[in-house]
C-alpha cells in the first residue's frame, strides 16, 4: 500500500493513469451494454446534484434540503428550451443560469439567517416547487409532465442512443467536477472552509461570511440546473413528483453517504442514488425502503465519513497491523502517510459536530 | 497536508472512474436493442413468457401500486398451476411476473423499464401512475417494447398514433364522467348542477366527459362551476359559494381523500344536501363515506366496472371466491382488498391470457395484434355489462362503467337516477 501510494504520488504517473482513465471512459459506452451506459448516465445527472449540495453543505457547512428543487428547475428550462427549438447550447446556458438566479435571489435573504432558518428556507423550495410546477401548465405541462427527446443520437454518429447520452452526460459531468475540484482547491474553497468552522474567524480574516455563503448557495443552485439538464438528457421527461422533498432528502443522504466535503465523495453519491434502488430492487420489490434504510445504517455506521472514506480506513487497518507486526517499521515511509489520516479524521470529526448543530 | 491533500482528491476520483470503468468492462455489448431480428422477440421461450410491471410498492401510493402486482401475481399464478397458457402458436408457456418499485418517482420508472430491457422483459404491464408510465412512454415506443393495460387514465397512452405500443386499462376519465351525465340527461326530472373540480388533467377530464354527456339535455343545466388546486387543505369557500347556488346535484371531480371526507361534512354543517357524484378512486365506503357522514344525502353515486369482494352482494359470487383464494395463495395479499387495482390487475391477466391465445407468432409485434382485436371479453370480476373492448382507438381496454348508488354499505348498480 505505502508503495503504491508512492508511485501514485508521482506526478508523471498520475498523469499517465489519468489519461488511461479518461481513454477508458471514452471507450467504454461503445463496448458496455446498454443498461449499464443507462446506469452510468443516471450516476452523471446526480452525481452534479450532489456535487453541488457537496459545495454549499460539505465545504461551507450550511443546511441544504432543497436542491432537487433546483435539480427540477433546470429540468423543466431544459425542456420548454428544447421544446421552443432553442439552441441547445443556449438551453444548456440557461438551464444553468435560471437555477442559478433563483439560487442567487433566495440565498440573499436566506444567508442572512443563521443555520436551522436557512434549512427551513430551503425545504421550502421543493414545498413550493411541486404545486408550482402543477399551477404554471403552460410552462411545465401541469401535473401530466412534459416530455422533451433531444438526446437520440444522430444518423451521423453511428451511436446508439444510450452511447450518445453517455457522452453528453460525461461532458458535462466532467467539466462541472472539474469546475468543482478547482473551487473547492482554490480561494473560494478555503474561504467556505473558514466560514464552515467559523464565521468570527472568516469575518476577522476579512471574509465575509455572508457573501461566502451567497456564493456557495449560488454555485450549488446552478450545478443542480446543470444536473437538471442532464436529467433531461437521460430521463427525456419531467414531471412535478421530479421536485419531491423526499428526493431532496435523499440526495442529502447521498451526499452524506459518499463523503460531505470530498469531490470524489459526490461522485460515489451519485453512485450510490441510482445504485441503491436498483440493488434493493433485486433483492425484493416489496421491501424497497426498508432495505435502503437498513444499507444507509450499515454505511453510516461502518463509515461515518462516507464511503470516500473507505481506502483510508483501510490504509490504518493495514497500517495498523503492520505496524504491531514490525514495530521499528522504516519511518521515512511511516510519516507522510500518518499526517493526512489525522487530518482526515479531524475533519470528518468537525463536520459531525457542524450537523449535530444544525 | 495542503501538499498531501492534492494527490489524496485526484486518487480518489481516478480510483473510483477505474474502478467503473474496470469493474464493468467485462461485459462486452451483444446485439443491443432489437439486435437479433430472427424468431422470437426477448422475453419469451417455447415454455415461458416473462411480464415486467414497475408500480410503487414503497412511498404513498404504494397500497394500490401493490395491488397492482398481486391481482396479476393471482391470476398468472393459478393459470400456471394449471399449466400455463396454450398460445396461438401451439405451445403452452407458463407466464413469469417481474415486479419493480419505482415509488411513484418517474426517473425510477424509466431506471425499471431499462433494467427490464436488460433483464428480457417481453411486454411491461399494470404499472400504476401517470407520470410514471409516462416517463418512459417514449423510451418504450422506441425500443418496440409493449406499454399495455397500464393503470393510468391519461387518454394519451390510448391514441394509437402518438402510442403505437401502449395501450391503457382503466377508464379514462371522461368515461367516467360522461357515465353520470348520461344518467342525468336520462332523469325524467330537473336538475340543476353545482361542479367542483380539480385544476388539472383529472379534473378537466371528469368535467368535460360529464358536460358532453349533458350537452343536448334540456332537463340539466350547470348553475355552478369551481375549481381547486390538488394542493388545497379545504375547500370549504368553494362549498359554501356552490351551496349558493341551490343545485340539487353535485358533480365532485376531487382525488384527495382527505378533501372529500371534508366537503362531504362540510356541505352538512351548511345545510346543503345534494345528491353527489365521485370518481371511482375516491368512494370508498368504509374510507370515505362512512367518515363523511354519507347517509345525510339523498344519493351518493360513482362508477365502477368490476364486481367488489367487500360488497355482502357479491360474498358467494364464483369469481369473487376464486379471485380471494388466488389472491392469497399467489398474490402474496391475504386480506381483503382495500384498493380496486386488485381486481383490475386480475383482469388484466384475463385480458393479457386472451391476447396470449390469439399470438400466432412469438413476436412482440403479433402480441401488439393480438391485443387490440379484444372484443366483448367478460374477464373475471367484471360487472354485467361491462366488457373489455381494445379495438376502439382512443379508448382504453375497458371505457364502459356502470353508475352506482351508495345504499349505505356498498354499492349497487342504479339504472335511474334518483
Amino acid at each position: 500500500m505505502p508503495a503504491m501510494s508512492s508511485v501514485l504520488a508521482n506526478k508523471s504517473t498520475r498523469v499517465i493513469l489519468i489519461a488511461v482513465v479518461a481513454i477508458a471512459l471514452v471507450v467504454a459506452p461503445l463496448i458496455l451494454p446498454a443498461f449499464t451506459n443507462q446506469t452510468l448516465v443516471r450516476i452523471g445527472v446526480y452525481a452534479v446534484a450532489v456535487l453541488g449540495l457537496n459545495i454549499v453543505m460539505g465545504y461551507t457547512g450550511q443546511v441544504n434540503l432543497g436542491q432537487i428543487f433546483f435539480v427540477g428547475l433546470g429540468a423543466y428550462v431544459t425542456a420548454y428550451g428544447v421544446n421552443h427549438d432553442w439552441n441547445i447550447i443556449l438551453v444548456f446556458v440557461a438551464a444553468c443560469v435560471v437555477p442559478g438566479l433563483v439560487g442567487l435571489l433566495v440565498a440573499l435573504a436566506a444567508a442572512r439567517l443563521g443555520g436551522l432558518a436557512i434549512a427551513m428556507v430551503t425545504i421550502a423550495l421543493p414545498i413550493v416547487g411541486v404545486p408550482l410546477a402543477k399551477r404554471l401548465d403552460e410552462f411545465t405541462g401541469g401535473s401530466q409532465g412534459t416530455s422533451a427527446r433531444f438526446t437520440d443520437a444522430p444518423d451521423w454518429s453511428g451511436l446508439y442512443n444510450d452511447q450518445w447520452q453517455f457522452y453528453i452526460v460525461l461532458l458535462v459531468t466532467a467539466a462541472a467536477f472539474l469546475l468543482g475540484r478547482s473551487l473547492v482547491r482554490g480561494k473560494y474553497g478555503r474561504a467556505f472552509g473558514v466560514v464552515r468552522e467559523n464565521e468570527a474567524v472568516a469575518a476577522s480574516m476579512g471574509i465575509s461570511p455572508y457573501r461566502t455563503k451567497v456564493l456557495a448557495f449560488t454555485v450549488a443552485s446552478i450545478f443542480g440546473g446543470a444536473s437538471g439538464f442532464l436529467y433531461l438528457a437521460a430521463v427525456q421527461y419531467t414531471s412535478p413528483e421530479t421536485l419531491s422533498f423526499g428526493h431532496s432528502i435523499s440526495l442529502v443522504a447521498a451526499m452524506v453517504i459518499g463523503g460531505a466535503g470530498s469531490i470524489a465523495g459526490a461522485l460515489i453519491g451519485g453512485a450510490y442514488y441510482v445504485f441503491v434502488p436498483q440493488l434493493t430492487n433485486a433483492i425484493d420489490p416489496n421491501l424497497t425502503t426498508i432495505s435502503q434504510g437498513a444499507i444507509l445504517l450499515v454505511v453510516l455506521f461502518l463509515l461515518p465519513q462516507g464511503l470516500v472514506s473507505l481506502p483510508r480506513v483501510v490504509r490504518r487497518l493495514f497500517r495498523r497491523r503492520t505496524s504491531r507486526s514490525s514495530l521499528p517499521g522504516n519511518p521515512p515511509q511511516n510519516s507522510p502517510v500518518h499526517q493526512p489520516a489525522t487530518d482526515a479524521a479531524r475533519e470528518g470529526l468537525e463536520k459531525t459536530e457542524r450537523q449535530d448543530r444544525s | 497536508m495542503k501538499i498531501r491533500n492534492k494527490p489524496d482528491g485526484v486518487l480518489g476520483i481516478v480510483a473510483m472512474a477505474s474502478i467503473i470503468a474496470l469493474s464493468l468492462s467485462g461485459c462486452a455489448r451483444d446485439g443491443a436493442g432489437q439486435g437479433n431480428g430472427s424468431g422470437s422477440s426477448p422475453g419469451i421461450t417455447d415454455t415461458a413468457i416473462t411480464l415486467g410491471v414497475t408500480t410503487p410498492l414503497s412511498g404513498p401510493t404504494a397500497g394500490p401500486g401493490t395491488c397492482t402486482v398481486a391481482g396479476l401475481a393471482a391470476y398468472f399464478g393459478s393459470v400456471n398451476a394449471a399449466g400455463g397458457v396454450e398460445f396461438g402458436d401451439g405451445k403452452t408457456r407458463t407466464v413469469d411476473i417481474k415486479s419493480y418499485d419505482d415509488a411513484y418517482d418517474p426517473q425510477k420508472a424509466l431506471s425499471n423499464f431499462q433494467q427490464m430491457v436488460s433483464d428480457g422483459v417481453f411486454a411491461v404491464t399494470s404499472g400504476l401512475g401517470t407520470p410514471t408510465n409516462r416517463a418512459f412512454r417514449e423510451a418504450a415506443i422506441s425500443q418496440q417494447v409493449p406499454q399495455v393495460l397500464v393503470m393510468t387514465g391519461d387518454p394519451l397512452f390510448s391514441d394509437r398514433e402518438e402510442s403505437p405500443w401502449q395501450l391503457g386499462f382503466v377508464p379514462i376519465y371522461e368515461n367516467e364522467g360522461a357515465a353520470f351525465g348520461k344518467l342525468l340527461a336520462e332523469s325524467d326530472a330537473q336538475h340543476k348542477v353545482a361542479i367542483l373540480s380539480q385544476n388539472d388533467d383529472y379534473g378537466k377530464g371528469y368535467v368535460a366527459g360529464f358536460k358532453e354527456a349533458i350537452g343536448g339535455a334540456a332537463n340539466v343545466s350547470v348553475v355552478g362551476e369551481l375549481t381547486y388546486e390538488a394542493t388545497d387543505t379545504s375547500v370549504d369557500a368553494q362549498l359554501t359559494q356552490l351551496a349558493a347556488s341551490g343545485a340539487d346535484v353535485f358533480f365532485n371531480a376531487m382525488s384527495i381523500t382527505p378533501l372529500v371526507i371534508s366537503s362531504l361534512q362540510k356541505a352538512q354543517q351548511i345545510g346543503w344536501t345534494p345528491s353527489w357524484f365521485l370518481p371511482s378512486n375516491t368512494s370508498s365506503p368504509t374510507a370515505i363515506l362512512q367518515p363523511g357522514g354519507a347517509g345525510a344525502y339523498p344519493g351518493i353515486y360513482s362508477v365502477s366496472f368490476s364486481k367488489a369482494p367487500q360488497s355482502p352482494a357479491f360474498a358467494q359470487d364464483a369469481d369473487v371466491v376464486k379471485f380471494l383464494a388466488d389472491l392469497k395463495q399467489y398474490g402474496n395479499y391475504p386480506d381483503m382488498p382495500a384498493f380496486p387495482h386488485c381486481m383490475w390487475s386480475y383482469m388484466v391477466g384475463a385480458t393479457l391470457e386472451e391476447a396470449f391465445k390469439n399470438m400466432t407468432e412469438p413476436t412482440r409485434e403479433n402480441f401488439m395484434t393480438a391485443l387490440r382485436d379484444i372484443k366483448g371479453l367478460q374477464a373475471p370480476l367484471m360487472l354485467e355489462g361491462t366488457a373489455v373492448d381494445t379495438t376502439t382507438d382512443g379508448q382504453p381496454a375497458v371505457s364502459t362503467v356502470l353508475v352506482q348508488k351508495y345504499d349505505g354499505r356498498g354499492y349497487g348498480t342504479v339504472e335511474n337516477f334518483g
